[in-house]
Order: structure tokens, then C-alpha cells, then sequence
């Protein structure tokens, strides 16, 4: 059997999940005997390829029409979906900017903070327009598995890839299911 | 109390009449989740955790408001109960701010057990994003509406347990929100600050400002303690992480205080910023300078050997010291004696315990200011009152119970509250340094159905009485020996002696004008017993190391004697 294809991408999030995924130490390699990381952030290509991938793992929050796009470029292309981490289960810490309008966030972040002069709201064609609201992934694709924590910790990470290559549904409870940091 | 036998999945239980299902359920071990139920409130039945079927009925039922009866045959973890309780978990979470990664309560919160123990992996409804407020213009500690369920224990800890009636709620469905009074911010609110509402909060809604982000459950220390705030005695759980003092909680089931504190011991500790002293010093040359424990220790006997001596202790150490401080007073044919005021022997009645507050039916405050000095005994007499228990309050001054009184009269009509509280068996009375000798005698017809409560104004003054250290106030002698320990001293307080040694744990005018100060521990670092207002003798345990340089006093009155040969 070859090996099954796998892709992450990141989308409003701090990095943490992937952290957290390079946290399984050791473990990478064995996984690496077994899975094909097709592409990921960290890695030279970004995108998942368009034959598609088995799994797709998404990180952060969608809180611009880029994000956007990219939820929906791997919803496509992936047959399992995984949303992995607070951001992209529930939107996360991103929506803390929900509370406010996004002029008004635009205005104090690029214009209003105390160390800014003559600050300015950029505007240009490579930069994608922010959404009204931050939201987790499954407000705009289904999401077949979600991975909780902030972030997931490395155990529940290799505990959802490795039921996964074991032909199973992962089911999240007990100590791999958590919220915020190490369960807080 | 008859017994009553039901089914609880299959199994017979064995309930009291009166008890609730879930009362039962619990006393057979088996668990039904709650989060707006509390033990130590009433029976609310609003978040709907705990619904249970029951057959013959036609729909689940709360088991919190659930009576049991006999015969009943109750299931309580169904696929319906669980998808029930999933569901009530979904709404909860997405009706306001429900964020555990930057909440301090996260791996401390009932919400978040319980969506772990319901296997919630992800939100199914859409979150509204209302601003709430987050008021903070308490100085301990923050209500955060954006985290609230509004289960409303902490209404029902202020009406029930605290007896203060500050909170409530306002309006109704998703607009509902707790108010303090008639909603005015907390801070100007009539909020004692007590904090029970505090302790029973399930979520992050009211937060700690000092331990706020100190800690996490499975990081902290838990040391079981006595308050040594006043003369009550209340039992503490203290929580500690590395040496820091992090927040103090009370005992639920605990005597005499049943959980409830007030602001004093519950924050005061968490908040001391008087300077300490870690060092012994002497006086030479006419300055304060450090010195060994050696030095100073030879200094103190070799004037004690010399002349007439002193003693002064302030009731605020444990009673191993003070009975240590005696002996030592007698060892030099010294006098010692206490510095604080001593409520006077009525010569009739039984002695009360601070329950007996909560079982009278008449109770007679005279001369004591019990929410100032002993709040938890304040707070007992609203609960009281609350009850409709009559309450006399005899003063010639203000006096905070009044508001709640029955009756408030001068000391000189004192007999009218004899005549009032003549037909009933219980009276408690509470008083304190302030009844009047007229006040005594009015109420001496009472006899024995008084059961007394003698508020004393020193924190260990019962530690005090047991060493036989009666009230003194400063002589001229040749050494001033006081024991002052964590005690601020009145500001009016001048010693006559020649040579003043002053054993103390902040730095305070009374250190200033001492020829020698030793270092003592303070409440949090002691070990050794305090005897509460009800006469027990209990336990104080070290929460936190002494600084270095600190010497308890019992180990100094020790040296001492073997100096003194």
C-alpha cells in the first residue's frame, strides 16, 4: 500500500498547533514511514495537491477571504477534514475582534496604537479584505473531525493521525479531549 | 423522618423524606452532573444538568427539585438524559463568552468538566458576540458577565449563606443579566465583600484579581488552617503555589463558620503591605541596629535578671506562645497580662456557641459591633433575621444591626428586651466590651435560657484567658516586655519602662520606640493551636516558610529561660 497523503495549512492562528504537531518528537519519523506530507506551511509547497489528499488538517481561525479560500481549496481536496486546534474549531482567541465592528479594529491596529505615527489603514491587491467575523472552519466547510486545545496537545495530535491510519474514527474524550492549554 | 425506597438504575436506595433525587442518588454514589446546584445553597433546578427520567412521567425532571418518593424508579444517565444535557451544554457555550484558552478559570471550571465529561468537541450553534461588561470596581475581586451562566449560585450564596441580598437578576431570557442592588456597579453597591459569591462561581464570571492566573488546581497547595482575623475562629482552606499566598477559601460542613467568611479573612491576608521585620534589633547609640539573635537575645536576659518587668501580650499568636509568654513572666516575677480589653463576666446564663445564633429565637446583641469586629457572627444574626427571628439590638451608639433589628433600644431601657424576649426559650445573647453594668442587670431575669456569646475584641483572647493573662495596661517598670506579634498596636500606646522589648512581626511605632525588637512569625507562618470563641482548641498549620531571620516565639521564650539560668 502506498503511503496516504496528508496536508496541513495554517489560517488565522500563531503557529502553536504546528508546534505542538512537531512536538510528537520521535514519533515523526514512524509517522513518516507511513504518511506523505504532501505539503504544509512549513514545508516548500504550501498548497494541497489538486489529485488530492487523504487528510487535510487545518489550523486557526477564517477571518479574511484568503483564509477563506484556503479552507475551501482543502475541503476539496481532502476526503477527511480535520479542524485542529481552538482557532479553527471555534474561531478561538481570533474572535476576540468580533466584539468590535472591523473598521474599529482596523483603526485601532493601524492607526490608534499608542506607538503609531501618522499611521495609515493599508489597502492594497495582495492584501485579502478581513471578514465581518472571525469564525472556526466548520461556519464555512464541514469539518469531519475536530481536535480541540490551544494547542492540541502532542498526544491527542498523534492519537487522532495514528486511529486514522488504523481505519478508525477518532473519537475525542478523556485526556485527548481539551480546551485552551495542557487542558488547563 | 420516615425512609423511602426508590430505583436509581436499577439499584434500591434507601432515602430520608425530604430528600431530593439527586440528595439520594449522591448518598448511593451514584453522580448526576450539576453546575447551577451547589450543596451548600437551595434547590435552584435552572441549568437543567441534572434531568433524570422517571417512570410514569411524562417528561425528565430536575433531580435537584425532584422530591424523592416511595416507589419511584429513576434512570439517570439515558441516551435522552445525555443528548439532553449535551444539548443544554451547547447552549451554554454558545450563549456568551466560553473561551477557555484565555480564561483563568480553565482546568478549575465546572463548565469545562462538564463539556469534557459530555465529550463536547466542538460548538454546533453560532455565538452571538454581545459586549458585556466586565465590572471591576470592586477591589478583590471582578464580576466578568461575559463568563456567567447565570446558574445563580452566587444570588442565592449572597441571600442564603452571607444573609447580604446585594444580588439578583434583571430582566429575562437572553437579556438576563446578575445585578448588584438596583444595578448599580459593584464597587457602590451594598457588597460586603464577603466573597462567598466568589467561592461558588462554576466558571471564570467572578475572579480573584489576586490569584487570577496564579495557578491552576492541579499546580496549588491546599493547607486546611484557622482564621486568626478576630476571635471567631472560622476554619480556612488556604491555597498556596511555591510561597505564595494565593486565596483563601472557607470549609463548607466546618464549625463553627460553615463555609462562610467575610472580607477580612478571606482577603486581608493577601493584601498585607506593612513592613516586616526579619531582623533583631538592638539600640545603640540610640539607633535601631541589626543584630544576632545571640546579641540581642543576651541583651533582653540581662535586663530581665535586673529589675522589676512588665508583660504585655497582644492576643494575636497562638496559644502555645502566649502560655510560653506567661511563663516566662512568672519565671522573672514579672506581671504579664494582655494589652487588649476583655468582655466582663455577666454571672448568669450558659455559654453559646456561634451556631446557637442560627437556632434561637430570640437573640439580643448589647454592646458589641459584630459586623465591624465579627462579621461571620453579623452575618449569622441576618440569617436570623431573615428567619424572622427577633432581633434586640441595646446601644447608645450607631450600631450596622439596627438597620435588620427588630427593636433597637438605649441601654437604659435594656429591660424592654427582657420583657420582649420573656417568652421565649432560646435567647443568644452577643455582647461584648461595650454592654453596660445596668444593661447586665436588666437583662439578668433571663437566667439560664441565655446562652451568651462573649465577643472578645483580641483575635486569640480565649488562648489568652487559657495562659492567664488578664487585662493590663502599661506601668512604670524597669523592663516592658510586649508581645505584639502581627498585631497593629494602638496608636495611643506608650511604655513607662526604662528598657522596652518589643516581639513583632511589622515594623510600627511601637517598634520604633523599642530598645530591642525580635522578629516573630506571623499568622500564615505559625504552627500551633488558637482556641476559638466556641473554647476549641485548633489547629494552625504553616502555609508559608517564615522569612529568614524570623524566630517563633515559643523557641524564644525558651532561649530566654536558659539565659536567665
Amino acid at each position: 500500500m502506498g503511503k496516504i497523503k496528508v496536508a496541513t495549512q495554517w489560517l488565522e492562528a500563531c503557529a502553536g498547533c504546528h508546534m505542538s504537531f512537531l512536538d510528537i518528537d520521535e514519533r515523526i519519523v514512524e509517522l513518516f514511514r507511513r504518511i506523505e506530507m504532501t505539503s504544509s506551511p512549513i514545508t516548500d509547497l504550501k498548497h494541497p495537491p489538486e489529485e488530492g489528499v487523504e487528510v487535510g488538517i487545518l489550523t486557526g481561525g477564517i477571518g479574511n477571504e484568503d483564509e477563506k479560500h484556503e479552507a475551501i481549496e482543502m475541503r476539496e481536496r481532502a476526503k477527511v477534514l480535520i479542524a485542529m486546534g481552538d482557532c479553527a474549531v471555534t474561531g478561538g482567541i481570533c474572535t476576540m475582534r468580533n466584539f468590535f465592528p472591523t473598521e474599529e479594529v482596523l483603526r485601532r491596529g493601524y492607526i490608534e496604537t499608542e506607538s503609531t505615527v501618522d499611521g495609515e489603514i493599508p489597502v492594497h491587491e495582495d492584501l485579502a479584505p478581513l471578514t465581518d467575523k472571525v469564525s472556526g472552519v466548520d461556519e464555512v466547510v464541514p469539518v469531519d473531525i475536530y481536535l480541540p486545545g490551544c494547542p492540541p496537545t502532542a498526544d491527542a495530535i498523534w492519537y487522532v493521525l495514528t486511529e486514522l491510519l488504523e481505519g478508525r474514527m477518532p473519537k475525542l474524550e478523556g485526556k485527548v479531549l481539551k480546551y485552551g492549554m495542557d487542558g488547563g | 423522618m420516615s425512609e423511602i425506597h426508590l430505583t436509581i438504575n436499577g439499584q434500591e436506595v434507601v432515602a430520608q423524606s425530604g430528600q431530593t433525587v439527586l440528595e439520594a442518588a449522591k448518598a448511593a454514589g451514584i453522580d448526576i452532573p450539576v453546575l447551577c446546584h451547589h450543596p451548600a445553597l437551595s434547590n435552584w433546578g435552572a441549568c437543567r444538568m441534572c434531568v433524570v427520567e422517571v417512570e410514569g412521567m411524562r417528561t425528565v425532571q430536575t433531580a435537584c427539585t425532584l422530591p424523592a418518593a416511595e416507589g419511584m424508579k429513576i434512570s439517570t444517565h439515558t441516551p435522552k438524559t445525555t443528548s439532553l444535557r449535551k444539548f443544554v451544554l451547547e447552549l451554554l457555550f454558545s450563549e456568551r463568552n466560553h473561551y477557555c484558552m484565555y480564561c483563568q478559570m480553565s482546568g478549575n471550571c465546572e463548565l469545562q468538566d462538564q463539556a469534557y465529561a459530555h465529550g463536547l468537541d466542538h460548538w454546533t450553534y453560532p455565538r452571538p458576540f454581545e459586549k458585556l461588561n466586565v465590572d471591576a470596581s470592586r477591589k478583590y475581586f471582578i464580576m466578568d458577565h461575559n463568563r456567567c451562566i447565570l446558574c445563580s449560585r452566587c444570588i442565592r450564596a449572597c441571600a442564603e449563606v452571607a444573609a447580604n441580598h446585594t444580588l439578583d437578576l434583571r430582566n429575562r431570557g437572553a437579556k438576563t443579566m446578575v445585578i448588584a442592588d438596583l444595578d448599580v456597579p459593584f464597587g457602590e453597591s451594598s457588597c460586603v465583600e464577603c466573597g462567598t459569591c466568589l467561592q461558588v462561581c462554576p466558571t471564570g464570571a467572578l475572579v480573584d484579581a489576586r490569584s487570577a492566573y496564579g495557578g491552576r488546581e492541579k499546580d496549588v497547595t491546599h493547607t486546611p488552617t484557622t482564621c486568626m482575623q478576630c476571635s471567631i475562629g472560622c476554619e480556612l482552606d488556604v491555597v498556596t503555589r511555591y510561597s505564595r499566598l494565593l486565596r483563601v477559601d472557607g470549609v463548607w460542613g466546618s464549625e463553627p463558620n460553615d463555609g462562610l467568611l467575610c472580607v477580612d479573612g478571606r482577603f486581608k491576608p493577601l493584601y498585607e503591605e506593612r513592613k516586616r521585620v526579619t531582623r533583631p534589633l538592638l539600640r545603640k547609640d540610640g539607633e535601631l541596629v541589626e543584630v544576632s539573635w545571640g546579641e540581642a537575645l543576651a541583651a533582653v536576659a540581662d535586663k530581665l535578671k535586673g529589675g522589676s518587668c512588665q508583660g504585655l501580650a497582644a492576643c494575636a499568636t497562638t496559644n502555645e506562645a502566649l502560655a510560653g509568654f506567661a511563663h516566662l513572666m512568672n519565671r522573672v516575677g514579672g506581671k504579664g497580662g494582655r494589652l487588649e480589653p476583655q468582655a466582663p463576666p455577666l454571672g448568669y446564663g450558659v455559654p453559646g456557641r456561634v451556631t446557637d445564633v442560627l437556632s434561637a429565637d430570640f437573640i439580643i446583641v448589647a454592646g458589641a459591633q459584630p459586623l465591624e469586629y465579627q462579621r461571620v457572627i453579623g452575618y449569622f444574626i441576618h440569617r436570623a433575621a431573615d428567619k424572622g427571628i427577633p432581633v434586640a439590638v441595646i446601644t447608645d451608639t450607631e450600631n450596622a444591626l439596627s438597620e435588620r433589628a427588630s427593636m433597637t433600644v438605649a441601654a437604659a431601657q435594656a429591660g424592654v428586651v427582657a420583657q420582649a424576649a420573656a417568652a421565649a426559650e432560646k435567647v443568644v445573647l452577643v455582647y461584648s466590651i461595650g454592654i453596660k453594668p445596668e444593661v447586665i442587670a436588666a437583662l439578668k431575669p433571663l437566667g439560664d435560657k441565655v446562652h451568651f456569646l462573649a465577643l472578645d475584641p483580641a483575635r486569640n483572647g480565649k488562648g489568652a484567658e487559657a495562659a492567664g493573662l488578664q487585662p493590663l495596661t502599661p506601668v512604670k517598670a524597669d523592663v516592658a516586655y510586649v508581645l505584639l506579634g502581627e498585631q497593629a498596636p494602638e496608636e495611643t500606646l506608650q511604655l513607662k519602662a526604662g528598657f522596652k522589648v518589643v516581639q513583632a512581626a511589622y515594623v510600627s511605632p511601637l517598634t520604633e520606640q523599642a530598645d530591642v525588637v525580635l522578629p516573630t512569625p506571623v499568622w500564615s507562618e505559625r504552627q500551633g493551636h488558637v482556641t476559638t470563641l466556641d473554647g476549641a482548641v485548633k489547629p494552625l498549620q504553616v502555609v508559608l516558610p517564615a522569612p529568614a531571620g524570623v524566630r517563633d516565639e515559643t523557641e524564644v521564650f525558651e532561649q530566654l529561660l536558659g539565659l536567665l539560668g
